[in-house]
């Protein structure tokens, strides 16, 4: 016994200075919101979407190497390549998502936005000016098919194209651009991976799941004091990937989700779903899937008498889920990008402009393909007609201005103006103040997005 | 003054180097980099000769180069396959003689019968007899139309597609498919195929490396360790990352190409090397080869060599000059300028034996030329 209090007089100071350097350090004092600055460079773009430090992986360790902090630049030639000869169009493709798959809907939307960019932009175009021609595919629902359609776009001269909602088809669509050197502005894809693949050819101007998460992690944890989280989520590639990195934010929040549970898309049997989550005793549920199967697992849920609060993302706020949940939407809280009745001029006119040509109001889908859409436009107008000169274009855009708001481009080039919150009360959905980017969008001090050192600011 | 010393760690260095500048004079360019060759142990390049439209490539660019075992010189390009002739003209064939598609992407040489197998953006071709015969996934077991990479594996041609690998026996005419459904793979986009004597590798896009055994049918990946794409954690832990964009095995050392940078595994130990920690020239490589266990890596600006502890790089300046840059253990990292320099920095391919070192790049075909050495063994020799 003597030795051992020996060893520990020994070893006491050691341990209590080992112990110290890992104590928790005092919290940051809080802003209103979880906007907190990163202790980053000003040289640096914001990093990982923008997510605040304390839902970082491996808080507290510098890794070996980050990515994402500068931009990767496009080192090849093509720049400088004489115009196509013999154009009579300005060619720009568009994927759509197969019309009878889950996306098909959308996939309409976005392309209803896209044509009213183009019918506008075309109408505007002076004598001597080429008008832009709309190259339009359909992939289908089947792994790889997306990359034949970009092969067809390569054999059509297209100078960029737009698309496309599915997170398997964009990245397959990625790796042949890359390939054939075309820039995509993608419109509606939340895959958080699309953009991790560190490609120079792509801008999403759709905001993620990445972002989602941890608007939504903040929300649940922090706002509303939740402390057990249960996730359903569809078996699927987009389920999976959805859910992925708000599953991680709650548990470096302290919260790992006490039950995930995976339905299959239509599967209306989810007794066995509800009797694990009701098991787990949540005080929230997160959904992840198609608005009406998560209407229907909302309805089924209340019904059995789950008090949990629960959440999901944005497409939750089509009207398919209010439709299938039914009273049980009440107190539903979700993700959004903006109010789609804000009533600043931009927004207003393209409401007024496109129920004019459609005769219906358009959503995010519609508002986001019209924005790629211009931006793509505008690109070409700047870069003439070279695949590699509208790439540095879009490239080295910081920040742009759509009807859908104000976008910020990080170095992934995802847009990461922040979202906001909605919940649907009384038969109608809330928006929550939208809050502004509390750091500096762009790096300080000249920043490489291509080789040429073009820049568009 | 051509040289340029950026360190001077000792004193023994500083002497070695100001006996080099006296060995090798004021003369720039051909020859010079036989003078910096002080211990490196695998052969330098002391000059390049490049090839474009003037000689029958068309268009820019050059997606891969290969030399069969006959010495006949092909390469896939943006707009057609090319073989080089005997009066160092290039042949241009395109789908007007049967191929599927002009677009290029990979090249490999059945070594038993001399066909050559052409990966394309539509399709799959083998050029035998002076024909094409073509594999689409509309009319074979092809999986999808986009062939990344491709490799002979005995009698099974592998091709590595954007809908999974699928294997081809030649003997029985069969395919099979290889993606999520039957493998470990999340995603079934494949990049590259390679092989060992036991082993088939392949590069997956998001999924690492996935390792086939034909004998047992079985699987395994290699995967980034600290699941994350947007850091390393730490060096030497595992693949550097999960974004494969080219795999090649020789030798025992299985080599990692990805947009994040390069990993080396000798089947026991993890080496990862990152742009701005190491002497590689750029996390974005296209493209990796050996040759005696030396790494030759296509990056998109220019090209590094290495066997894993000492590093050459060749690359093409701001001024358009070719440049040659030496980093070995405890010595002072030398530059140089060349009087010759790569096609282009972005290099998307790359051919090496022991005679010459040929280069795929986005303007154009570089031959590279060896500097008079003879030590060619000696990486193999040294290393485990």
């Amino acid at each position: 016994m003597k030795s051992l209090r020996v060893l520990w007089l020994w070893l006491a100071p050691w341990v209590l200075a080992v112990a110290s350097g890992y104590q928790d350090k005092p919290e940051p004092e809080r802003g209103p919101g979880p906007d907190l600055p990163l202790p980053q460079s000003a040289e640096q773009y914001p990093y990982y979407g923008n997510t605040p430090e304390e839902m970082l992986p491996f808080r507290g360790v510098e890794p070996y190497h980050r990515f994402w902090l500068t931009r990767l630049p496009f080192r090849g030639p093509g720049r400088d390549y004489p115009d196509p000869p013999g154009l009579k169009s300005l060619k720009v493709g568009l994927l759509s998502p197969a019309a009878y798959g889950p996306e098909g809907a959308r996939g309409a939307r976005t392309r209803r936005g896209v044509l009213l960019a183009f019918e506008e932009e075309n109408a505007q175009r002076q004598p001597g000016q080429l008008p832009f021609e709309l190259v339009q595919r359909q992939d289908s629902p089947q792994w790889g098919s997306a990359a034949n359609i970009v092969v067809e776009f390569k054999d059509n001269d297209v100078l960029g194209y737009l698309g496309t909602v599915d997170g398997d088809a964009t990245h397959v669509a990625l790796r042949v651009s890359l390939k054939i050197e075309t820039y995509i502005i993608n419109t509606s894809d939340p895959d958080p991976s699309l953009t991790e693949t560190q490609i120079p050819w792509l801008t999403r101007i759709f905001p993620d799941d990445r972002q989602q998460g941890w608007r939504l992690a903040y929300l649940i944890i922090k706002q509303r004091g939740c402390k057990r989280v249960a996730i359903l989520r569809e078996s699927s590639r987009p389920g999976r990937m959805g859910v992925l990195h708000f599953a991680n934010y709650i548990r470096r929040l302290g919260a790992p989700a006490v039950a995930h549970l995976l339905y299959a898309a239509g599967d209306h049997h989810l007794d066995s779903q509800l009797h694990a989550i009701q098991a787990a005793d949540p005080d929230a549920v997160v959904f992840y899937g198609q608005p009406e199967d998560i209407g229907y697992a909302v309805a089924t849920f209340r019904r059995a008498g789950l008090r949990a609060q629960f959440f999901g993302f944005d497409r939750l706020k089509e009207e398919g889920f209010v439709q299938a949940a039914g009273p049980a939407a009440e107190g539903t809280t979700i993700t959004y990008f903006f109010d789609p009745d804000r009533p600043d001029k931009p927004w207003v006119e393209f409401v007024r402009r496109f129920v004019k040509r459609w005769g219906e109001k358009p959503d995010v889908y519609a508002a986001y393909g019209y924005d790629g859409a211009k931006l793509m436009m505008e690109a070409i107008n700047h870069a003439g007609p070279n695949r590699f000169r509208v790439r540095d274009y879009l490239a080295t855009l910081d920040e742009w201005d759509g009807v859908t708001g104000h976008m910020i481009f990080d170095a992934r080039w995802d847009n990461i103006a922040p979202i906001s919150t909605a919940e649907y009360k009384q038969g109608k959905w809330h928006f929550e103040p939208f809050p502004e980017l509390k750091r500096p969008a762009r790096p300080r001090g000249p920043t490489q997005a291509s080789a040429s050192g073009v820049s568009a600011r | 003054m051509q040289w340029s010393v950026i360190q001077w760690r000792s004193r023994s260095a500083r002497w070695l180097t100001l006996g080099c500048l006296l060995i090798a004079g004021p003369v720039p360019g051909a020859g010079a980099a036989r003078e910096l060759d002080q211990g490196v142990p695998f052969p330098l390049l002391e000059g390049f000769e490049n090839f474009g439209e003037k000689d029958g490539i068309p268009g820019h660019k050059v997606h891969s180069v290969l030399k069969t075992r006959e010495g006949q010189l092909w390469i896939g390009t943006f707009d057609g396959l090319c073989v080089r002739q005997a009066d160092g003209k290039f042949r241009r064939y395109g789908p007007e003689e049967g191929l599927s598609h002009k677009l290029v992407l990979c090249l490999a040489e059945d070594t038993n019968t001399g066909d050559l197998w052409i990966g394309t953006a539509r399709g799959l071709n083998r050029f035998s007899g002076g024909k094409f015969t073509t594999y689409t996934q509309t009319d074979s077991g092809l999986p999808n139309n986009v062939v990344y990479g491709v490799d002979v594996v005995g009698e099974t041609v592998w091709a590595a597609t954007a809908a999974g690998a699928g294997a081809l026996n030649l003997r029985t005419g069969a395919w099979k498919i290889y993606d999520q459904n039957n493998t470990l793979m999340h995603e079934p986009w494949c990049y590259a195929i390679t092989k060992s004597p036991e082993f088939v590798y392949i590069g997956v896009w998001g999924g690492g490396i996935l390792e086939h055994n034909p004998k047992t049918g079985s699987f395994k990946e290699y995967r980034d360790p600290d699941g994350d794409f947007q850091f390393v954690l730490a060096a030497d832990a595992g693949p550097v990352g999960d974004i494969t964009s080219w795999v090649y095995w020789e030798e025992g050392v299985l080599w990692q190409a990805t947009y994040f940078g390069m990993s080396r595994y000798d089947g026991a130990r993890w080496r990862t090397w990152v742009e701005g920690k190491s002497p590689l020239l750029s996390n974005f490589v296209n493209f990796v080869t050996a040759h005696h266990r030396v790494a030759w890596i296509g990056t998109d600006r220019g090209v590094s060599v290495t066997d894993a502890t000492n590093w050459v790089n060749y690359a093409v300046s701001e001024k358009g000059e070719g440049t040659v840059e030496i980093h070995q253990p405890h010595q002072p990292v030398v530059r140089q300028r060349l009087a010759t320099t790569l096609a282009n920095g972005f290099v998307l391919g790359i051919w090496v034996d022991d005679q010459e070192v040929w280069f795929a790049t986005s303007n154009g075909l570089t031959r590279g030329r060896y500097a008079p050495q003879d030590k060619a063994a000696r990486v193999a020799e040294a290393q485990p």
